[in-house]
């Protein structure tokens, strides 16, 4: 799955938004659109995150999927199962322990799939990168596609994390080559 | 010390003698240094009779006392802008395994402290021994007294290697699987032994040495704002006033 040259986020966007000013699904009752546009509006409206809370950062990533931030709103719908999950966010500390049952879980999820590291721990280690215990960044095991910074990070951070990984999905082309 | 912790402690010296010694009473908890003979049966009779009915093990841990006292934070002598946050020398756990420090002989190195809870006198109490022998600490199990003492102990022999004489099931419990080494022993190198890899040919998590070296990681203060200006405030403040005083003698003068 490559990467090319984008279409205009906007446009790629607003074709399928009812709302938007002179949209054609709304004027002639139909809309002309390239496959891959229409896949990258599927699969980034609804990035459905594997649980897995590990520590601290898991309560930001609470805070995020509750009430008042509502991660709902972008289509992100915790899900229990990897076998369901599109998206794994790597929220707390990663340890030699968890490693391996951590990389069974990724594989377990059906492609395509993604991967957001959250906080200093997911992202290199953080607090614990002298320990004896724990793995210096969840990207020695996994692909990482977006790291959120922050010791934990905000809610609000891991809410511009998961924007971000929806515009990258954006720019994935499936079927173009 | 009050006169109820006194009274506790005749308590003690009156029934078990010898047996144990009554240190300090520290947060208001009394302490009971119980020789490593008789750590059973005092433990054993502070359940069971009347007079102490400890009925519950609260917690249990073990402790090293290898570098007891040592600090790699040298906070003595702090200065009018605070504590120096430089690290003076490499603290405990901060040595890679060539250069981890001899343990050699040590006395009462390996000491295993628990802390009990009488429900019906409303008391704590803390108990302490020590392992007689450092190289290969062995202390009797609590387990058959208070069947909470199980997990603690796996703990205590994970992390310290304490072996609990008499546990059914002395198992590791928190570090990783096929573990080596004791990780909260103080001649134990932070880093450790080994860091994971995911492996792409071989499909599966990797175990290999332990890539970097060890490091304090020093917080970096930044202290350029005013509060930290003073002298330089001091100065340009008497300069000013100078002036000042040179200008109205000036004046004076005219």
């Amino acid at each position: 799955m490559g990467i090319n040259n984008p279409v205009p986020l906007a446009e790629v966007d607003d074709i399928l938004r009812p709302s938007a000013d002179a949209n054609p699904l709304m004027d002639r009752g139909f809309v002309v659109t390239s496959v891959d546009a229409l896949l990258n509006w599927a699969r980034s409206g609804s990035m459905w995150p594997m649980t897995f809370g590990l520590a601290c950062c898991a309560v930001e990533m609470m805070q995020a999927g509750a009430a008042r931030y509502d991660l709902d709103r972008f289509g992100v719908i915790f899900r229990p199962s990897p076998r369901q999950s599109d998206v794994m966010i790597v929220a707390g500390t990663l340890t030699n322990k968890m490693a391996p049952a951590f990389r069974k879980v990724y594989d377990q999820m059906s492609n395509p799939k993604w991967v957001i590291s959250m906080g200093s721990c997911a992202n290199g280690g953080g607090y614990y990168h002298y320990a004896y215990s724990v793995t210096r960044g969840c990207d020695r095991v996994v692909p990482v596609d977006v790291y959120v910074p922050g010791c934990p990070p905000t809610a609000e951070a891991l809410i511009y994390g998961i924007l971000q990984l929806q515009a990258k999905i954006r720019r994935e082309s499936t079927i173009a080559r | 010390m009050s006169e109820t912790a006194k009274a506790i402690s005749d308590l003690f010296t009156q029934r078990f003698g010898d047996q144990v010694t009554v240190g300090n009473t520290h947060s208001g908890i009394t302490t009971l240094e119980v020789e490593i003979e008789a750590w059973q049966e005092v433990c054993r009779a502070l359940r069971d009779e009347d007079d102490f009915s400890y009925e519950q093990l609260t917690d249990l841990c073990g402790v090293d006392y290898l570098s007891y006292g040592l600090s790699e934070w040298d906070t003595e002598d702090a200065s009018q802008e605070g504590f120096g946050r430089g690290v003076e020398a490499l603290g405990p756990g901060r040595f890679d395994w060539a250069n981890r420090p001899e343990a050699g002989e040590m006395k009462q190195r390996f000491g295993v402290v628990v802390h009990l809870l009488s429900f019906k006198h409303n008391r704590r109490l803390r108990i302490r021994c020590f392992a007689p022998d450092e190289g290969m600490p062995i202390v009797p199990t609590l387990v058959d007294i208070w069947s909470a003492a199980n997990w603690y102990e796996r703990e205590a022999f994970d992390l310290y290697g304490i072996v609990f004489e008499g546990h059914p099931d002395l198992r590791r419990i928190l570090t990783d699987y096929g573990f080596t080494g004791h990780p909260f022993r103080k001649d134990f190198p932070l880093i450790g032994n080994v860091a994971v890899r995911y492996d792409e040919q071989k499909g599966r998590i990797v175990y290999e040495p332990v890539e970097i070296d060890p490091r304090v990681t020093v917080p970096r203060v930044l202290r350029d704002d005013s509060r930290y200006k003073t002298d330089e405030l001091d100065q340009a403040a008497d300069a000013k006033a100078e002036e000042v005083a040179a200008a109205q003698g000036e004046d004076n003068d005219g």
